[in-house]
Protein backbone atom coordinates (compact mmCIF):
# COMPACT_ATOMS: atom_id res chain seq x y z
CA UNK A 1 0.00 0.00 0.00
CA UNK A 2 1.24 3.32 -0.66
CA UNK A 3 2.30 5.37 2.64
CA UNK A 4 -0.48 8.16 3.45
CA UNK A 5 1.85 10.84 3.74
CA UNK A 6 3.03 10.88 -0.46
CA UNK A 7 -0.95 11.40 -0.82
CA UNK A 8 -1.53 14.85 -0.91
CA UNK A 9 -5.01 14.61 -2.17
CA UNK A 10 -7.00 11.72 -3.84
CA UNK A 11 -10.23 11.86 -5.83
CA UNK A 12 -12.27 10.85 -8.90
CA UNK A 13 -12.25 12.35 -12.13
CA UNK A 14 -15.16 11.55 -14.46
CA UNK A 15 -15.19 7.77 -13.48
CA UNK A 16 -10.89 7.91 -13.54
CA UNK A 17 -9.09 7.79 -10.19
CA UNK A 18 -5.75 10.35 -9.41
CA UNK A 19 -4.16 10.83 -6.44
CA UNK A 20 -1.91 13.96 -6.58
CA UNK A 21 2.07 12.76 -4.87
CA UNK A 22 4.98 15.21 -4.01
CA UNK A 23 7.01 15.77 -7.12
CA UNK A 24 9.92 15.58 -4.45
CA UNK A 25 9.30 11.91 -4.29
CA UNK A 26 7.30 10.50 -7.19
CA UNK A 27 9.75 7.30 -7.33
CA UNK A 28 9.13 7.10 -4.23
CA UNK A 29 5.13 6.72 -4.46
CA UNK A 30 5.48 4.80 -8.26
CA UNK A 31 7.12 2.44 -6.83
CA UNK A 32 5.07 1.55 -4.15
CA UNK A 33 2.44 1.52 -6.46
CA UNK A 34 4.53 -0.44 -8.71
CA UNK A 35 4.39 -3.23 -5.93
CA UNK A 36 1.04 -3.00 -5.42
CA UNK A 37 0.13 -4.35 -8.91
CA UNK A 38 0.06 -1.03 -11.16
CA UNK A 39 3.03 -2.56 -13.26
CA UNK A 40 2.21 -0.62 -16.80
CA UNK A 41 2.77 2.82 -17.08
CA UNK A 42 0.41 3.55 -19.89
CA UNK A 43 1.57 6.78 -20.60
CA UNK A 44 3.11 9.85 -19.27
CA UNK A 45 2.84 13.42 -19.76
CA UNK A 46 2.12 16.90 -18.92
CA UNK A 47 -0.44 19.60 -18.72
CA UNK A 48 0.07 23.31 -18.54
CA UNK A 49 -2.25 25.45 -16.17
CA UNK A 50 -0.93 28.64 -17.14
CA UNK A 51 -3.64 31.52 -16.26
CA UNK A 52 -6.11 28.65 -15.96
CA UNK A 53 -8.83 29.50 -13.86
CA UNK A 54 -10.78 26.56 -13.14
CA UNK A 55 -9.63 25.88 -9.77
CA UNK A 56 -6.63 26.52 -7.54
CA UNK A 57 -3.24 25.31 -8.72
CA UNK A 58 -0.54 24.39 -6.49
CA UNK A 59 1.68 24.94 -9.93
CA UNK A 60 1.91 25.52 -13.09
CA UNK A 61 3.18 22.21 -14.56
CA UNK A 62 0.94 19.24 -13.79
CA UNK A 63 2.75 16.01 -14.91
CA UNK A 64 0.31 13.15 -15.30
CA UNK A 65 1.40 9.21 -15.17
CA UNK A 66 -1.26 6.69 -15.87
CA UNK A 67 -1.01 3.40 -14.35
CA UNK A 68 -2.66 0.22 -15.39
CA UNK A 69 -3.22 -3.50 -13.55
CA UNK A 70 -3.65 -5.80 -15.58
CA UNK A 71 -4.73 -8.30 -13.26
CA UNK A 72 -7.51 -6.63 -11.85
CA UNK A 73 -8.09 -4.46 -14.26
CA UNK A 74 -7.87 -1.16 -12.67
CA UNK A 75 -6.61 2.28 -13.98
CA UNK A 76 -4.56 5.26 -11.76
CA UNK A 77 -3.92 8.53 -12.73
CA UNK A 78 -0.46 10.20 -10.65
CA UNK A 79 -0.30 13.44 -10.48
CA UNK A 80 3.13 15.68 -9.27
CA UNK A 81 2.83 19.34 -9.45
CA UNK A 82 6.45 21.12 -10.64
CA UNK A 83 7.01 24.64 -11.18
CA UNK A 84 9.92 27.13 -12.32
CA UNK A 85 11.05 28.44 -15.34
CA UNK A 86 13.42 25.20 -15.80
CA UNK A 87 10.99 22.37 -13.80
CA UNK A 88 12.96 19.11 -12.39
CA UNK A 89 11.54 16.05 -11.71
CA UNK A 90 13.08 12.62 -10.97
CA UNK A 91 13.10 10.26 -14.17
CA UNK A 92 11.08 6.99 -14.07
CA UNK A 93 12.57 5.11 -16.76
CA UNK A 94 14.22 2.20 -14.53
CA UNK A 95 10.50 1.30 -12.63
CA UNK A 96 8.94 1.64 -16.60
CA UNK A 97 10.83 1.44 -19.44
CA UNK A 98 8.18 2.57 -21.88
CA UNK A 99 9.11 6.23 -20.20
CA UNK A 100 12.30 6.77 -21.57
CA UNK A 101 10.54 8.00 -24.85
CA UNK A 102 7.47 9.65 -23.03
CA UNK A 103 10.01 11.39 -20.47
CA UNK A 104 11.75 13.09 -23.79
CA UNK A 105 8.52 14.02 -25.14
CA UNK A 106 7.34 15.68 -22.65
CA UNK A 107 11.13 17.60 -22.07
CA UNK A 108 10.59 18.41 -25.73
CA UNK A 109 7.27 19.89 -25.45
CA UNK A 110 7.15 21.43 -22.13
CA UNK A 111 10.96 21.61 -21.29
CA UNK A 112 10.35 19.57 -18.40
CA UNK A 113 14.23 18.27 -16.72
CA UNK A 114 14.05 14.50 -15.99
CA UNK A 115 16.88 13.89 -13.58
CA UNK A 116 18.57 11.16 -14.25
CA UNK A 117 17.50 9.83 -17.59
CA UNK A 118 19.83 8.41 -19.85
CA UNK A 119 19.33 10.33 -23.30
CA UNK A 120 16.86 13.61 -22.65
CA UNK A 121 17.07 15.13 -25.64
CA UNK A 122 14.69 16.19 -28.59
CA UNK A 123 12.37 13.59 -30.03
CA UNK A 124 9.77 14.73 -32.08
CA UNK A 125 11.17 18.36 -32.77
CA UNK A 126 14.42 19.16 -34.30
CA UNK A 127 17.28 19.11 -32.28
CA UNK A 128 17.95 22.33 -32.80
CA UNK A 129 14.61 23.82 -32.09
CA UNK A 130 14.74 26.73 -29.75
CA UNK A 131 11.30 26.87 -27.28
CA UNK A 132 8.86 24.09 -25.93
CA UNK A 133 5.89 23.90 -28.26
CA UNK A 134 3.39 22.21 -26.04
CA UNK A 135 3.51 25.16 -23.56
CA UNK A 136 0.51 27.94 -23.19
CA UNK A 137 2.55 30.60 -23.92
CA UNK A 138 3.98 29.21 -27.10
CA UNK A 139 1.74 30.47 -29.84
CA UNK A 140 0.04 28.35 -33.13
CA UNK A 141 1.70 28.96 -35.89
CA UNK A 142 4.89 30.33 -34.34
CA UNK A 143 6.99 27.82 -36.50
CA UNK A 144 9.05 29.49 -39.21
CA UNK A 145 7.56 28.77 -42.58
CA UNK A 146 10.42 27.86 -45.25
CA UNK A 147 10.79 29.37 -48.38
CA UNK A 148 7.64 31.29 -47.82
CA UNK A 149 7.53 34.67 -49.33
CA UNK A 150 5.34 35.72 -46.04
CA UNK A 151 7.94 34.58 -44.08
CA UNK A 152 8.02 37.52 -41.74
CA UNK A 153 4.86 37.91 -41.20
CA UNK A 154 4.28 34.24 -40.10
CA UNK A 155 7.19 34.58 -38.08
CA UNK A 156 6.06 34.95 -34.19
CA UNK A 157 8.71 33.61 -32.53
CA UNK A 158 7.46 33.05 -28.38
CA UNK A 159 9.68 36.28 -27.55
CA UNK A 160 7.61 38.78 -30.19
CA UNK A 161 4.53 36.93 -28.70
CA UNK B 1 30.60 6.94 -47.93
CA UNK B 2 27.44 6.86 -49.79
CA UNK B 3 26.34 3.57 -51.90
CA UNK B 4 23.95 4.18 -54.77
CA UNK B 5 20.77 3.38 -52.54
CA UNK B 6 21.30 6.34 -50.97
CA UNK B 7 22.67 4.49 -47.15
CA UNK B 8 25.20 5.92 -45.44
CA UNK B 9 27.86 3.99 -43.50
CA UNK B 10 30.11 5.53 -40.95
CA UNK B 11 33.10 3.10 -39.50
CA UNK B 12 32.72 2.98 -35.63
CA UNK B 13 36.30 1.75 -34.87
CA UNK B 14 34.95 -1.01 -32.82
CA UNK B 15 35.83 -4.62 -32.89
CA UNK B 16 33.04 -7.00 -34.00
CA UNK B 17 32.50 -10.44 -33.12
CA UNK B 18 33.68 -11.82 -36.16
CA UNK B 19 37.36 -10.19 -36.48
CA UNK B 20 35.80 -7.12 -38.79
CA UNK B 21 35.03 -3.72 -37.52
CA UNK B 22 31.33 -2.81 -36.36
CA UNK B 23 29.32 0.16 -38.78
CA UNK B 24 27.08 2.29 -38.60
CA UNK B 25 24.32 2.24 -41.35
CA UNK B 26 21.67 5.25 -41.57
CA UNK B 27 18.35 3.77 -42.58
CA UNK B 28 15.84 6.11 -43.58
CA UNK B 29 13.74 8.53 -43.23
CA UNK B 30 13.35 7.24 -47.19
CA UNK B 31 15.07 4.12 -47.31
CA UNK B 32 12.62 2.40 -49.55
CA UNK B 33 12.15 -0.62 -47.54
CA UNK B 34 10.98 1.05 -43.90
CA UNK B 35 7.74 1.72 -43.02
CA UNK B 36 7.11 5.52 -44.06
CA UNK B 37 9.78 8.09 -42.74
CA UNK B 38 11.62 5.79 -39.89
CA UNK B 39 14.87 6.38 -39.46
CA UNK B 40 16.76 4.18 -37.72
CA UNK B 41 20.72 4.00 -36.89
CA UNK B 42 21.69 0.60 -36.72
CA UNK B 43 25.40 -0.96 -35.37
CA UNK B 44 26.45 -4.41 -37.24
CA UNK B 45 28.53 -6.85 -36.83
CA UNK B 46 29.24 -7.90 -40.38
CA UNK B 47 25.15 -8.70 -41.15
CA UNK B 48 24.29 -8.89 -37.54
CA UNK B 49 22.34 -6.07 -35.21
CA UNK B 50 24.23 -4.41 -32.56
CA UNK B 51 21.87 -1.52 -31.77
CA UNK B 52 19.39 0.26 -32.96
CA UNK B 53 18.48 3.18 -32.65
CA UNK B 54 15.12 5.06 -33.94
CA UNK B 55 15.14 8.72 -35.05
CA UNK B 56 11.50 10.04 -34.98
CA UNK B 57 9.61 13.12 -35.27
CA UNK B 58 10.07 13.30 -39.83
CA UNK B 59 6.10 13.44 -39.51
CA UNK B 60 5.57 15.55 -36.44
CA UNK B 61 2.37 17.65 -37.48
CA UNK B 62 1.66 19.32 -33.73
CA UNK B 63 -1.64 17.52 -33.91
CA UNK B 64 -1.92 18.04 -29.99
CA UNK B 65 -0.79 21.70 -30.22
CA UNK B 66 -3.60 22.40 -32.70
CA UNK B 67 -6.41 20.52 -31.15
CA UNK B 68 -5.95 23.42 -28.43
CA UNK B 69 -6.70 26.31 -30.82
CA UNK B 70 -10.02 24.12 -31.80
CA UNK B 71 -13.48 24.84 -30.29
CA UNK B 72 -14.34 20.97 -28.94
CA UNK B 73 -16.39 19.51 -32.00
CA UNK B 74 -13.81 20.73 -34.69
CA UNK B 75 -11.05 18.42 -32.59
CA UNK B 76 -12.89 15.30 -34.25
CA UNK B 77 -11.04 16.40 -37.82
CA UNK B 78 -7.51 16.50 -36.25
CA UNK B 79 -7.93 13.37 -34.75
CA UNK B 80 -8.59 11.58 -38.18
CA UNK B 81 -5.46 12.34 -39.11
CA UNK B 82 -2.69 11.13 -36.31
CA UNK B 83 -3.21 6.81 -37.29
CA UNK B 84 -3.72 7.65 -40.64
CA UNK B 85 -5.28 4.17 -41.07
CA UNK B 86 -7.73 3.88 -38.47
CA UNK B 87 -9.52 7.59 -39.02
CA UNK B 88 -13.01 6.34 -37.03
CA UNK B 89 -11.28 4.53 -33.81
CA UNK B 90 -9.29 7.95 -33.65
CA UNK B 91 -12.47 9.71 -33.74
CA UNK B 92 -14.54 7.22 -30.97
CA UNK B 93 -11.47 7.61 -28.77
CA UNK B 94 -12.02 11.19 -28.82
CA UNK B 95 -15.28 11.14 -28.60
CA UNK B 96 -15.87 8.66 -26.06
CA UNK B 97 -13.90 11.24 -23.78
CA UNK B 98 -15.42 14.29 -24.38
CA UNK B 99 -18.99 12.12 -23.51
CA UNK B 100 -17.77 10.89 -20.38
CA UNK B 101 -16.48 14.43 -18.81
CA UNK B 102 -20.06 15.80 -20.33
CA UNK B 103 -21.68 12.69 -18.73
CA UNK B 104 -23.70 11.80 -21.88
CA UNK B 105 -24.61 8.68 -23.29
CA UNK B 106 -25.31 7.68 -27.17
CA UNK B 107 -28.17 5.96 -28.18
CA UNK B 108 -28.06 2.51 -28.87
CA UNK B 109 -28.21 2.66 -32.70
CA UNK B 110 -25.40 5.09 -32.86
CA UNK B 111 -23.19 2.54 -30.59
CA UNK B 112 -23.92 -0.23 -32.93
CA UNK B 113 -22.69 2.04 -35.48
CA UNK B 114 -19.85 2.57 -33.85
CA UNK B 115 -19.14 -0.67 -33.92
CA UNK B 116 -19.78 -1.14 -37.16
CA UNK B 117 -17.32 1.46 -38.43
CA UNK B 118 -14.23 0.73 -35.98
CA UNK B 119 -14.56 -3.20 -37.08
CA UNK B 120 -14.13 -2.04 -40.59
CA UNK B 121 -11.35 0.46 -39.81
CA UNK B 122 -9.49 -2.38 -37.96
CA UNK B 123 -10.07 -4.71 -41.66
CA UNK B 124 -9.03 -2.10 -43.79
CA UNK B 125 -6.02 -0.98 -41.17
CA UNK B 126 -5.13 -4.71 -40.89
CA UNK B 127 -5.12 -5.07 -44.83
CA UNK B 128 -2.55 -2.65 -45.66
CA UNK B 129 -0.31 -3.99 -42.80
CA UNK B 130 -0.93 -7.21 -44.64
CA UNK B 131 -0.37 -6.07 -48.26
CA UNK B 132 2.92 -4.04 -47.38
CA UNK B 133 4.21 -6.41 -45.43
CA UNK B 134 3.92 -8.97 -48.41
CA UNK B 135 5.32 -7.09 -50.40
CA UNK B 136 8.43 -6.01 -47.84
CA UNK B 137 9.08 -10.05 -47.66
CA UNK B 138 8.73 -10.73 -50.84
CA UNK B 139 5.02 -11.65 -51.96
CA UNK B 140 4.22 -8.93 -54.39
CA UNK B 141 0.86 -10.00 -55.28
CA UNK B 142 -0.59 -9.29 -51.63
CA UNK B 143 -0.84 -5.59 -51.98
CA UNK B 144 -3.63 -6.38 -55.37
CA UNK B 145 -5.64 -8.64 -53.07
CA UNK B 146 -5.42 -6.75 -50.38
CA UNK B 147 -6.13 -3.41 -51.55
CA UNK B 148 -8.98 -5.12 -53.59
CA UNK B 149 -11.06 -5.50 -50.27
CA UNK B 150 -9.64 -2.48 -48.66
CA UNK B 151 -11.47 -0.62 -51.39
CA UNK B 152 -14.54 -2.03 -50.65
CA UNK B 153 -13.93 -0.35 -47.11
CA UNK B 154 -13.14 2.77 -48.49
CA UNK B 155 -16.31 3.17 -50.70
CA UNK B 156 -18.40 2.09 -47.43
CA UNK B 157 -16.58 4.50 -45.83
CA UNK B 158 -17.29 7.03 -48.62
CA UNK B 159 -21.19 6.06 -48.51
CA UNK B 160 -21.70 6.43 -45.02
CA UNK B 161 -19.81 9.98 -44.44
CA UNK B 162 -18.62 11.20 -48.10
CA UNK B 163 -14.70 10.71 -47.22
CA UNK B 164 -12.69 8.04 -48.25
CA UNK B 165 -10.02 7.73 -45.43
CA UNK B 166 -10.90 10.88 -43.10
CA UNK B 167 -14.22 9.93 -42.44
CA UNK B 168 -14.78 12.16 -39.28
CA UNK B 169 -17.55 9.89 -38.81
CA UNK B 170 -17.92 9.28 -35.24
CA UNK B 171 -18.43 12.77 -33.19
CA UNK B 172 -18.74 13.50 -29.70
CA UNK B 173 -22.69 12.98 -29.16
CA UNK B 174 -23.19 10.24 -31.62
CA UNK B 175 -22.52 9.90 -35.25
CA UNK B 176 -22.85 12.29 -38.18
CA UNK B 177 -25.45 10.78 -39.53
CA UNK B 178 -27.82 7.53 -40.24
CA UNK B 179 -26.45 4.87 -42.57
CA UNK B 180 -27.66 4.89 -45.89
CA UNK B 181 -29.82 1.75 -47.18
CA UNK B 182 -27.32 1.46 -49.80
CA UNK B 183 -24.20 1.33 -47.02
CA UNK B 184 -26.11 -1.72 -45.64
CA UNK B 185 -26.36 -3.65 -49.32
CA UNK B 186 -22.47 -2.67 -49.47
CA UNK B 187 -21.85 -3.86 -45.78
CA UNK B 188 -24.00 -7.26 -46.39
CA UNK B 189 -22.31 -8.14 -49.17
CA UNK B 190 -18.77 -7.44 -47.84
CA UNK B 191 -19.41 -9.89 -44.85
CA UNK B 192 -20.74 -12.64 -47.25
CA UNK B 193 -17.45 -12.53 -48.99
CA UNK B 194 -14.69 -11.33 -46.60
CA UNK B 195 -14.05 -14.85 -45.13
CA UNK B 196 -13.69 -16.56 -48.18
CA UNK B 197 -11.03 -13.32 -49.16
CA UNK B 198 -9.22 -14.35 -45.91
CA UNK B 199 -8.75 -17.67 -47.00
CA UNK B 200 -7.24 -16.47 -49.91
CA UNK B 201 -4.76 -14.61 -48.14
CA UNK B 202 -3.71 -17.48 -45.77
CA UNK B 203 -3.27 -19.51 -49.41
CA UNK B 204 -0.80 -17.14 -50.29
CA UNK B 205 0.99 -16.71 -47.18
CA UNK B 206 0.44 -19.16 -44.23
CA UNK B 207 2.40 -22.23 -45.37
CA UNK B 208 4.30 -20.33 -47.91
CA UNK B 209 7.80 -21.95 -47.39
CA UNK B 210 9.27 -18.65 -48.01
CA UNK B 211 7.51 -16.38 -45.89
CA UNK B 212 7.71 -19.00 -43.21
CA UNK B 213 11.47 -19.33 -43.04
CA UNK B 214 11.80 -15.26 -42.87
CA UNK B 215 9.05 -14.76 -40.25
CA UNK B 216 9.19 -17.11 -38.19
CA UNK B 217 11.53 -17.20 -35.16
CA UNK B 218 12.16 -14.28 -36.28
CA UNK B 219 11.90 -10.90 -33.81
CA UNK B 220 10.82 -13.18 -30.68
CA UNK B 221 9.38 -10.71 -27.92
CA UNK B 222 8.90 -12.80 -24.94
CA UNK B 223 5.70 -11.76 -22.47
CA UNK B 224 6.79 -10.25 -19.63
CA UNK B 225 9.24 -8.31 -22.37
CA UNK B 226 5.87 -7.16 -23.64
CA UNK B 227 4.23 -6.81 -20.94
CA UNK B 228 7.44 -4.47 -19.24
CA UNK B 229 8.32 -2.15 -22.52
CA UNK B 230 4.26 -1.77 -22.83
CA UNK B 231 3.17 -2.87 -26.21
CA UNK B 232 -0.25 -3.49 -27.21
CA UNK B 233 -1.99 -4.99 -29.56
CA UNK B 234 -0.84 -7.37 -31.64
CA UNK B 235 2.06 -7.19 -30.71
CA UNK B 236 0.72 -8.65 -26.89
CA UNK B 237 -0.94 -10.82 -27.84
CA UNK B 238 1.50 -12.30 -30.74
CA UNK B 239 3.83 -12.67 -27.57
CA UNK B 240 0.77 -14.84 -25.67
CA UNK B 241 -1.01 -12.63 -23.69
CA UNK B 242 -4.21 -12.10 -23.34
CA UNK B 243 -5.50 -8.33 -23.71
CA UNK B 244 -7.90 -6.99 -25.34
CA UNK B 245 -9.54 -3.84 -24.43
CA UNK B 246 -12.65 -4.52 -26.03
CA UNK B 247 -12.84 -7.78 -23.94
CA UNK B 248 -10.73 -6.73 -20.82
CA UNK B 249 -12.30 -2.81 -20.54
CA UNK B 250 -15.30 -3.26 -22.95
CA UNK B 251 -16.72 0.42 -24.12
CA UNK B 252 -19.43 0.86 -26.85
CA UNK B 253 -21.67 -1.67 -25.98
CA UNK B 254 -18.24 -4.68 -26.83
CA UNK B 255 -19.23 -7.03 -24.13
CA UNK B 256 -22.19 -7.88 -25.70
CA UNK B 257 -20.81 -9.21 -28.80
CA UNK B 258 -19.37 -13.06 -28.99
CA UNK B 259 -16.13 -13.00 -30.51
CA UNK B 260 -12.51 -14.25 -29.83
CA UNK B 261 -9.18 -12.47 -28.33
CA UNK B 262 -6.55 -13.71 -31.00
CA UNK B 263 -3.75 -14.96 -28.96
CA UNK B 264 -0.48 -16.69 -30.09
CA UNK B 265 1.91 -18.64 -28.15
CA UNK B 266 4.57 -18.21 -31.20
CA UNK B 267 6.14 -14.71 -29.45
CA UNK B 268 7.45 -14.29 -32.83
CA UNK B 269 6.83 -12.61 -36.60
CA UNK B 270 4.84 -15.62 -37.13
CA UNK B 271 2.37 -15.61 -34.68
CA UNK B 272 1.93 -11.51 -34.79
CA UNK B 273 0.62 -12.50 -38.64
CA UNK B 274 -1.23 -15.50 -36.76
CA UNK B 275 -2.65 -13.04 -34.50
CA UNK B 276 -3.81 -10.03 -36.92
CA UNK B 277 -5.68 -12.71 -39.70
CA UNK B 278 -7.62 -14.24 -36.73
CA UNK B 279 -8.54 -10.67 -35.81
CA UNK B 280 -10.08 -9.75 -38.90
CA UNK B 281 -12.13 -13.43 -38.88
CA UNK B 282 -13.34 -12.06 -35.49
CA UNK B 283 -14.03 -8.55 -36.61
CA UNK B 284 -16.14 -9.90 -39.65
CA UNK B 285 -18.09 -12.22 -37.04
CA UNK B 286 -18.40 -9.17 -34.93
CA UNK B 287 -19.75 -7.14 -38.30
CA UNK B 288 -22.18 -9.76 -38.85
CA UNK B 289 -23.63 -9.62 -35.23
CA UNK B 290 -23.42 -5.61 -35.34
CA UNK B 291 -26.16 -5.85 -38.52
CA UNK B 292 -28.57 -8.21 -37.06
CA UNK B 293 -28.57 -6.36 -33.69
CA UNK B 294 -29.21 -3.09 -35.55
CA UNK B 295 -31.93 -1.33 -33.43
CA UNK B 296 -34.18 1.69 -34.73
CA UNK B 297 -34.20 5.05 -33.74
CA UNK B 298 -32.38 8.15 -33.08
CA UNK B 299 -27.99 8.25 -33.80
CA UNK B 300 -27.60 11.39 -31.76
CA UNK B 301 -27.84 12.58 -28.75
CA UNK B 302 -30.94 15.01 -27.78
CA UNK B 303 -29.26 17.70 -26.54
CA UNK B 304 -29.43 21.17 -28.00
CA UNK B 305 -26.63 22.74 -26.37
CA UNK B 306 -24.38 19.88 -28.08
CA UNK B 307 -25.61 19.09 -31.32
CA UNK B 308 -27.26 21.30 -33.76
CA UNK B 309 -30.69 21.37 -34.15
CA UNK B 310 -32.29 19.30 -37.13
CA UNK B 311 -32.59 22.11 -40.33
CA UNK B 312 -36.38 21.65 -40.44
CA UNK B 313 -36.62 23.14 -36.83
CA UNK B 314 -34.80 26.30 -37.78
CA UNK B 315 -37.44 27.88 -40.06
CA UNK B 316 -40.19 27.29 -37.20
CA UNK B 317 -38.19 27.85 -34.12
CA UNK B 318 -36.39 30.61 -32.78
CA UNK B 319 -35.12 28.69 -29.73
CA UNK B 320 -33.53 26.61 -32.45
CA UNK B 321 -32.04 29.31 -34.58
CA UNK B 322 -30.30 30.67 -31.40
CA UNK B 323 -29.17 27.36 -30.51
CA UNK B 324 -27.43 26.70 -33.95
CA UNK B 325 -25.97 30.37 -33.46
CA UNK B 326 -24.42 29.51 -30.41
CA UNK B 327 -23.25 26.27 -31.70
CA UNK B 328 -21.04 27.54 -34.79
CA UNK B 329 -19.91 30.70 -32.88
CA UNK B 330 -18.82 29.79 -30.07
CA UNK B 331 -19.43 26.30 -29.31
CA UNK B 332 -20.40 24.00 -26.53
CA UNK B 333 -17.96 24.01 -22.77
CA UNK B 334 -17.11 21.13 -21.43
CA UNK B 335 -17.03 21.30 -17.76
CA UNK B 336 -13.68 21.50 -15.58
CA UNK B 337 -11.65 17.98 -15.16
CA UNK B 338 -9.61 15.31 -16.85
CA UNK B 339 -10.26 11.64 -18.35
CA UNK B 340 -8.85 8.75 -20.14
CA UNK B 341 -10.27 6.84 -22.36
CA UNK B 342 -8.65 4.15 -24.33
CA UNK B 343 -9.58 1.79 -27.43
CA UNK B 344 -8.39 -1.18 -29.20
CA UNK B 345 -6.99 -0.15 -32.49
CA UNK B 346 -5.38 -2.08 -34.89
CA UNK B 347 -2.14 -1.52 -33.60
CA UNK B 348 -2.95 -1.88 -30.10
CA UNK B 349 -4.05 0.69 -27.42
CA UNK B 350 -5.21 4.45 -29.05
CA UNK B 351 -5.93 6.33 -25.72
CA UNK B 352 -6.99 9.96 -25.58
CA UNK B 353 -6.55 12.01 -22.18
CA UNK B 354 -8.42 15.27 -22.25
CA UNK B 355 -8.38 18.06 -19.84
CA UNK B 356 -10.62 20.77 -19.76
CA UNK B 357 -10.69 23.54 -18.01
CA UNK B 358 -14.44 24.44 -18.52
CA UNK B 359 -14.03 26.83 -21.29
CA UNK B 360 -15.03 25.71 -25.07
CA UNK B 361 -11.29 24.55 -26.07
CA UNK B 362 -9.41 22.05 -24.62
CA UNK B 363 -7.02 23.21 -22.02
CA UNK B 364 -4.85 19.81 -23.25
CA UNK B 365 -5.22 16.78 -26.17
CA UNK B 366 -3.12 13.97 -25.39
CA UNK B 367 -3.04 10.99 -27.83
CA UNK B 368 -1.67 7.69 -26.77
CA UNK B 369 -0.07 6.15 -29.47
CA UNK B 370 -0.44 2.23 -29.74
CA UNK B 371 3.00 3.13 -32.85
CA UNK B 372 4.82 5.14 -30.11
CA UNK B 373 5.03 2.64 -27.40
CA UNK B 374 5.71 -0.24 -29.51
CA UNK B 375 8.39 1.03 -31.82
CA UNK B 376 10.43 0.91 -28.24
CA UNK B 377 10.59 -2.97 -28.44
CA UNK B 378 12.09 -3.07 -31.93
CA UNK B 379 15.46 -2.75 -30.44
CA UNK B 380 14.94 -5.96 -28.15
CA UNK B 381 13.33 -7.34 -31.02
CA UNK B 382 15.69 -7.23 -33.80
CA UNK B 383 19.22 -7.43 -31.51
CA UNK B 384 21.43 -10.25 -33.05
CA UNK B 385 19.59 -10.62 -36.10
CA UNK B 386 20.31 -9.83 -40.00
CA UNK B 387 19.93 -6.54 -41.74
CA UNK B 388 17.03 -8.49 -43.43
CA UNK B 389 15.54 -10.04 -40.88
CA UNK B 390 14.96 -6.06 -39.24
CA UNK B 391 12.45 -5.53 -42.36
CA UNK B 392 10.27 -8.38 -41.41
CA UNK B 393 10.49 -7.35 -37.59
CA UNK B 394 9.73 -3.59 -38.69
CA UNK B 395 6.32 -4.98 -41.00
CA UNK B 396 5.12 -7.41 -38.43
CA UNK B 397 5.53 -4.45 -35.52
CA UNK B 398 3.14 -2.41 -37.79
CA UNK B 399 3.94 1.08 -36.74
CA UNK B 400 2.20 4.14 -38.49
CA UNK B 401 4.69 6.84 -38.41
CA UNK B 402 1.68 9.49 -38.23
CA UNK B 403 0.97 8.01 -35.01
CA UNK B 404 4.46 7.63 -33.82
CA UNK B 405 4.91 11.44 -34.68
CA UNK B 406 1.52 13.20 -33.92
Amino acid sequence: MIADDLVIEKGTSAGDDWLTVPADRVREALSSLRAEGYTILTFLTCVDHLADASRAWPERYELVYQLRDIEAPRDLRVRAFVGGETPHIDSVHDLFPPANWDERETYDMFGIVFEGHPDLSRILMPDDWVGHPLRRDYPVGGEHVEFSEEHETWQTAPDRA
Amino acid sequence: MTDTMGVSVTRTGQQGAFGGELLTVNFGPQHPSTHGVLRLIVDLDGEQIKRIKPVIGYLHTGIEKQMEALRWQQGVVVTDRHDYLSPPINNLAYALAVERLMGVEVPPRAQVLRVIMSELTRLSSHLVWLGTSGIELGAMSMLMYCFRERDTILNMNEEISGYRMHTSYIRPGGVLADATPRFFDLLNDFIEKMPGHIDEYEDLLTMNPIFRSRTIGIGILTAADAKVLGATGPMLRGSGVNWDLRKNMPYSGYENYDFEVAVSNDRDCYGRYLCRIKEMREAVKILRQAVDRLPDGPVNVDDRKMLPPPREELETSMEAVIHHFKLFTEGYSVPAGDVYVAVESGRGENGCYIVSDGTHKPRRVKFRAASFVNLQALERMAMDHMVADMIAIIGTADTVLGDVDR
